[in-house]
């Protein structure tokens, strides 16, 4: 809870309150509310299809939304649109070119539409590593240039909210690598916020410093990465002589357990109350077998979110 | 206003250097051919401008014009319709309606081009053949912008579609089987001037004697039309794009 208390105190960049997007009465995406400060790179977790594109789509004036509200450096969205995408750049789906075109010439085409000075293309050119292709029609790159083009063309308004759709989709290891390192930077050397949507916690994780989990549309998660690892940090599971009394008891005190393979689970709690559960179930009579704390990986913990077995 | 000429002078530059160019010339090059071989000389009279013209805006007004508007429409939004190209350009901090006619202007720019060419390209046959009257100005001039004025709201309509439709080809196939039909529909007088794919064709058609069917309709008419019809297709396909959902 401290965490969320400090977050609310630095300014947030993207906040949205009750965010509704409906096709036909089913929802794609409800009660939505994204938080994300100043300078973070925020995680956007989910599977395929659980509304992650959806909710971008509406924070960039895509789609509309069917109710709820989208405040995008504390201006509502809907009526300053231009004045916020003027400071957001976006990087939605594979970005499309004009293959004819060189590169330099498709980031002149965004250019001129941004109007920013010409001299802004050889920077952002040189911030993805693409100086000395610049010149190459668009058709010859590989997918991982594409893509490295995609986000210098995001780049190109000097935006200070980036927000990237699962912008390593498709690429080999070394392309994720490159693209990985490329956002790490971003928040450091250009001071820019940085939503980065995913459905591999393992990509998010070594970059983000927050994360917010989608499930089936609904938000399931969100805080830093730093409290999910401890989430995950794994639980308590007892083998006993009674389990079922067993349980009983230790949910009594408020445990808040449940009996799996006949062994008790019990959520992560302190040492003092391990030991003390301990010693009230053995002066209950019941005999102790094994005492075993259960560590899960990230990965796993992630996926029994998103599959709706955890409420965190 | 100020980021209608910028997105118009980005999509400037995504047309240029590609084949689009050789569509411009394709249609002026066959009517010069056209215009070079064909039989108009009528017992020992001199070719006249008049006779020129129509031999040579035929083929041009009644295939070339509709369909070239219709293959404008679909190349301007071919790119956007790929990956995430609607999605790029529409994040950017421009309004839906500079981009739709922005998009729009530049169809125009490119029929204007077209219709430009066969200007030079109807003078320079009539050069080569020798037509040694002075050259009838008005009509020229009249044939020529009023065969673009009535490309506006078939152009409109095939934007419309195109923006619309995500395929590349369906609109095009579309345009094409209602081209068509232009030579039976341009014998109606009640239903031709309301064809948008003929609208071309009746207004490039020098205003001489043998009137027909369609072509035996003032131009005042025929100009009424053409605007009524270019305010609703233009209408309804920015209200379209306006809420389109990308």
């Amino acid at each position: 809870m401290l965490v969320t208390e400090v977050k609310k105190m630095t300014q947030a960049v993207i906040e949205t309150t009750n965010l509704l997007k409906e096709y036909r009465g089913r929802a794609a995406v409800e009660h939505l509310n994204l938080n994300i400060g100043k300078g973070e790179i925020y995680g956007f977790l989910g599977p395929n299809g659980a509304g992650k594109t959806t909710t971008i789509r509406m924070l960039l004036g895509l789609i509309k939304p069917t109710s709820g509200s989208i405040k995008i450096f504390g201006q509502d969205l809907k009526r300053n649109k231009l004045q916020i995408l003027r400071k957001v750049g976006s990087l939605v789906e594979s970005p499309s070119y004009y293959g004819h075109l060189s590169a330099l010439d498709n980031l002149e085409a965004i250019r001129r539409i941004l109007n920013v000075p010409k001299s802004r293309i050889a920077e952002v050119l040189d911030i993805v590593s693409l100086t000395g292709e610049e010149k190459r029609p668009v058709k010859g790159f590989s997918l991982g240039m594409k893509q490295r083009l995609g986000i210098a063309a995001a780049l190109l308004g000097s935006p200070e909210l980036l927000i990237l759709d699962e912008p390593t989709n498709g690429l080999d290891p070394s392309g994720i690598q490159e693209i990985r390192s490329l956002i790490k930077r971003l928040p450091v050397e250009e001071g820019i916020t940085v939503l980065v949507s995913s459905h591999l916690l393992s990509e998010i994780e070594q970059m983000a410093g927050t994360v917010g989990i989608i499930r089936s549309g609904r938000m399931v998660y969100q805080d830093t990465i730093a409290h999910l690892q401890q989430q995950a940090a794994g639980d308590l599971r007892l083998a006993v002589s009674e389990p079922e009394e067993a349980l009983i008891l230790a949910n009594r005190r408020g445990c808040g357990g449940t009996l799996q393979e006949g062994r008790i689970t019990l959520p992560r709690m302190s040492d003092v109350r391990v030991a003390l559960l301990i010693k009230e179930l053995v002066e209950n009579g019941h005999a102790i077998y094994r005492v075993e704390e259960h560590r899960q990986s990230l990965e796993e913990f992630f996926l029994q979110v998103v599959e709706g077995g955890q409420s965190v | 206003m100020g980021i209608f000429w910028r997105v118009l002078s980005a999509e400037r530059l995504k047309m240029s250097k590609s084949f689009v160019w050789l569509l411009v010339i394709g249609s002026p090059a066959v009517a010069m051919l056209i215009g070079a071989l064909a039989n108009m000389e009528e017992e020992g009279q001199m070719i006249t401008w008049e006779v020129l013209l129509s031999v040579m805006s035929l083929f041009h007004a009644m295939f070339f014009l509709p369909v070239l508007s219709g293959v404008f429409a679909a190349l301007i939004c071919r790119a956007e319709h790929a990956d995430g190209g609607w999605k790029q350009l529409l994040a950017l901090p421009v309004t839906r309606t500079s981009v739709y006619l922005a998009k729009y202007t530049m169809i125009m720019a490119l029929l204007a081009a077209v219709q430009l060419l066969f200007f030079a390209a109807v003078l320079g046959v009539g050069a080569l053949r020798g037509v040694d009257v002075p050259i009838p100005w008005t009509m020229f001039l009249a044939s020529i912008f009023g065969g673009w004025l009535a490309c506006m709201p078939l152009a409109a309509l095939q934007l419309a579609i195109s923006q619309s439709w995500s395929s590349f080809g369906a609109p095009l196939a579309l345009n094409v089987t209602l081209t068509m039909p232009n030579m039976l529909i341009a014998n109606s007088s009640t239903y031709g001037p309301y064809d948008p794919w003929l609208q071309p064709m009746l207004a490039m058609s020098p205003f001489g004697e043998d009137r027909f069917g369609a072509f035996n309709l003032p131009l005042e008419s025929l100009i009424t039309v053409v605007l009524g019809s270019l305010i609703l297709f233009l209408a309804v396909g920015l209200f379209s794009f306006r809420r389109k959902a990308v």
